[in-house]
């Protein structure tokens, strides 16, 4: 048990080192720019005594917005992924602590003090600066710890939206279902946060006035080195991901563009998102870049439009509803020639031939259950369907195209139904925790938990077709990627989905490594 | 010279006056006590001389100057001020708080670290051992030496005392009161020393002022005031001490 820790672990140093290099450059920049605007709103706040409750309401706005949500308005703002919208949404997050205990702090000291300061002849702005800032410094620093450590808090999600960072590791654990990635990423974020409080803690006790009885040698000696520790911190951040090793073309001479590959955050993404780049590496002279693991369709799609990827694996249901806004439609053939028209017009990206799957939702039961009561269809349920208990994602329950829709076209609703998360819910039925799930047609738990998906005789769900899609632009600089992914068109169906699938969720080995054996069996890579 | 004629102070537009119709002189090198019980407006007239307090009515001239026309900072940076408690800066040194005015007037800084050094040396402290204390290290008596030593730093001609020896020990007080007594001989200040007890008030003036209600009621020397009430509330004030001291006597 330890001894496969430790492999796992050291198999991932490098990463793990640069991950935590990308964190600490995250947070320290971002901790640092709110501090220097943090510490003067603060003081504008005290000085114009009617804007301290429009400032801190305002900056209590940002710390509402949910990160995913600010991650996606930054993409769509900015155009940008990656290190700059990561850095601007922690900035915000940090802002309130650190301007509201500026505040709290300048208007702290007390009045005797004041007093003292006026009456020696001190001019305000005096008083603020030889009398107020100083003795508020302990309070403005507490601030700053605090907006530190929930910066390395919320920096994990910065992964999302391709930054890197520790949030990295937690991400691919959450969408893989993988505990020990999940814990790579989960216990360094935590250590993080200590030494990162620890360091400023040490930094306020540097500047704090030496009492003469504490005057010996040790604190003269350590002062410096605690007033550097933030600095060094940040410094060995920047380094580290600055010093990243960059994608370089195997040609001498010029430096090519790397294609750039997004992926979304579960576990088939992470697999096409490899197959996709393996091919292009294997038999093109392009470099590859991958940004895997992005926040959602959301922010794959925008960063695709603003030509921050130049290609990810789409969904023909998913680009036609969640991105066009469309419906009505049920065809496979018909939905694809929308989406690839509109998206031509609209997004100039381009629809490659899809992979074969069709990973739609699929209302499944127990093998067993299905053969005793001979369910095939959906349908099949309407009698009984007050006796089961279903166990359905949030999201499914929310969506138009998920339950709420499924009760008007089928016109039944379950006896009780429980949330439960996607990676979850598969065990749950197989341990009749539940009766009905919505499974994802290609996940590999529905062949290794002996689970029945019933067809969906009415039509109600989409198909949810998945193909590459590229931006015509790189498609037209670069003609050998059509050529390159044109094997994978038709070659996975829903059975290889299910079992590449499950290779990587239950038999927890990397979606690379899955990706590369696929590809060698069909010769398609050396 | 210090002159207040006709001063007043009203903090709700004239209907009630924390001081008012007070009319004073405080001349070169004396030291007027102003004397009365909490309440009577006797700090509030000193904060007006250095304009910590606006006054609502009246005139106050410093060397024929209205106090009015000068800027309140340049004002108090000339006027030396102890204040009530303690009013160190607890974040700077015994140094630091006695360089503060010299600091802010622009003087060099070896000039200004020297005179901080004298300074502490003239209230009685040790410098080579108290200058890098910060006040927090420091006894009540001690302290209260640094704010005299502070007050004293740009050499002012006037003095503001705001009972500076409220919050110290009957023994350290009596000292401090007989070392401000000796400074005087020597520096020959002008101070306007507020105080509640009437023993100090006895020991450190010139004159004294009594203050009753925000008015003034009497003000003489020391052997005016005793001999001489102008009002049974001035007769009452003394004559109290006076009794106890009697019966102390007696029992001797």
């Amino acid at each position: 048990m330890l001894a496969e820790w430790e492999n796992f672990v050291a198999a991932r140093l490098g990463e793990l080192w640069l991950r935590t290099g990308e964190h600490l450059f995250l947070t320290g920049v971002a901790t640092g720019i709110a501090v220097l605007l943090g510490i003067p709103l603060g003081i504008l706040g005290f000085r114009v005594r009617w804007l301290r409750s429009p400032l801190t309401a305002a900056l209590g706005v940002f710390q509402a917005i949910p990160s995913l949500a600010m991650l996606a308005i930054l993409l769509s703002l900015l155009g940008k992924i990656g290190a700059l919208p990561a850095i601007i949404a922690l900035t915000l997050y940090a802002l309130l602590p650190i301007v509201r205990n500026t505040l709290t702090g300048l208007v702290g000291v007390s009045s005797e003090t004041i007093e003292a300061a006026r009456g020696v002849g001190m001019t305000t702005s005096q008083r603020l600066r030889l009398v107020r800032i100083p003795l508020a410094l302990p309070v403005i620093v507490a601030g700053i710890r605090t907006a530190a450590v929930i910066s390395v808090g919320i920096a994990t999600l910065s992964a999302f939206i391709g930054a890197g960072g520790l949030g990295q590791f937690i991400n691919r654990g959450l969408g893989m279902n993988n505990t020990r990635l999940i814990l790579l990423g989960a216990v360094p974020a935590a250590a993080l946060a200590l030494l990162v409080d620890f360091t400023i803690w040490a930094a306020e006790w540097g500047l704090r006035p030496v009492r003469q009885k504490q005057r010996g040698m040790l604190k003269a000696r350590l002062r410096p080195v605690a007033l550097a520790a933030p600095a060094l911190l940040v410094a060995f951040g920047i380094v580290t991901s600055l010093t990243k090793p960059m994608p370089f073309s195997d040609q001498p001479g010029a430096v090519a563009e790397p294609i750039r590959i997004g992926s979304k955050e579960f576990t088939e993404q992470f697999i096409l998102g490899e197959l996709m780049a393996q091919l292009i590496e294997g038999r093109t002279d392009l470099p590859v870049e991958r940004r895997f693991g992005l926040g959602g369709t959301m922010i794959c799609h925008g960063a695709l439009a603003k030509g921050e990827i130049d290609l990810y694996a789409e969904y023909t249901g998913t680009g036609y509803q969640a991105i066009l806004h469309r419906s009505g439609l049920f065809d496979p053939n018909e939905i694809l020639r929308v989406v690839r028209k509109e998206y031509r017009e609209r997004f100039q990206a381009e629809w490659l031939g899809p992979f074969g799957f069709n990973n739609t939702y699929a209302i499944t039961v127990r093998q067993a259950d299905a053969e005793t009561n001979k369910w095939r269809t959906i349908s099949d349920l309407a009698g009984v369907a007050a006796d089961l208990t279903a166990g359905f994602t949030s999201e499914f329950q929310e969506r138009a195209d998920g339950y709420p829709g499924l009760r008007k076209t089928y016109g039944f609703r379950f006896g009780e139904t429980r949330d439960l998360s996607p990676s979850l819910m598969y065990e749950a039925l197989a341990r009749k925790q539940v009766d009905v799930i919505c499974a994802f047609a290609t996940d590999g738990r529905i062949a290794a938990y002996n689970l029945d998906p019933l067809s969906d005789d009415r039509h109600f769900f989409p198909p949810y077709h998945a193909a590459p899609v590229v931006r015509m632009k790189v498609l037209r600089a670069h003609p050998e990627i059509r050529t390159a992914l044109a094997p994978l068109g038709g070659l996975l169906d829903d059975a290889t989905m299910q079992r590449l699938n499950y290779e990587v969720d239950e038999k927890k080995r990397a979606p690379a490594e899955v990706a590369r054996e696929f590809l060698a069996a069909h010769h398609l890579i050396d | 010279m210090i002159v207040l004629s006709d001063v007043s102070k009203s903090y709700d537009g004239g209907k009630t006056f924390a001081v008012q119709g007070v009319s004073l002189q405080v001349a070169e090198g004396e030291t007027l006590v102003l004397l009365g019980s909490s309440g009577c407006g006797k700090t509030t007239t000193l904060k007006m001389i250095n304009r910590l307090i606006e006054p609502t009515g009246g005139t106050i001239e410093i060397d024929g100057t209205n106090v009015l026309d000068r800027d309140p900072i340049e004002l108090r940076r000339s006027i030396g001020y102890v204040f009530q408690g303690i009013g160190l800066f607890p974040h700077m040194t015994v140094r630091q708080n006695v360089e503060i005015v010299p600091r802010l007037l622009g003087w060099p800084v070896e000039r200004r670290r020297r005179r901080a050094w004298e300074l502490v040396e003239l209230v009685g402290l040790d410098p080579d051992f108290f200058a890098d204390h910060y006040p927090d290290e420091l006894s009540g008596g001690q302290q209260q030496r640094v704010g005299v030593a502070r007050a004293l730093a740009a050499d002012p001609a006037y003095l503001l005392m705001d009972e500076p020896f409220g919050a110290v020990d009957a023994i350290t007080r009596d000292t401090l009161q007989q070392e401000l007594l000796s400074l005087k001989s020597r520096l020959g200040k002008t101070i306007v020393f507020v105080t509640h007890d009437i023993f100090e008030a006895l020991t450190l003036a010139n004159r004294i002022a009594v203050l009753h209600d925000g008015r003034l009621e009497q003000v003489g020397t020391k052997k005016e005031v005793l001999t001489r009430p102008a009002s049974p509330f001035v007769q009452d004030l003394f004559s109290k001490p006076a009794e106890q001291l009697s019966a102390f006597k007696n029992v001797l």
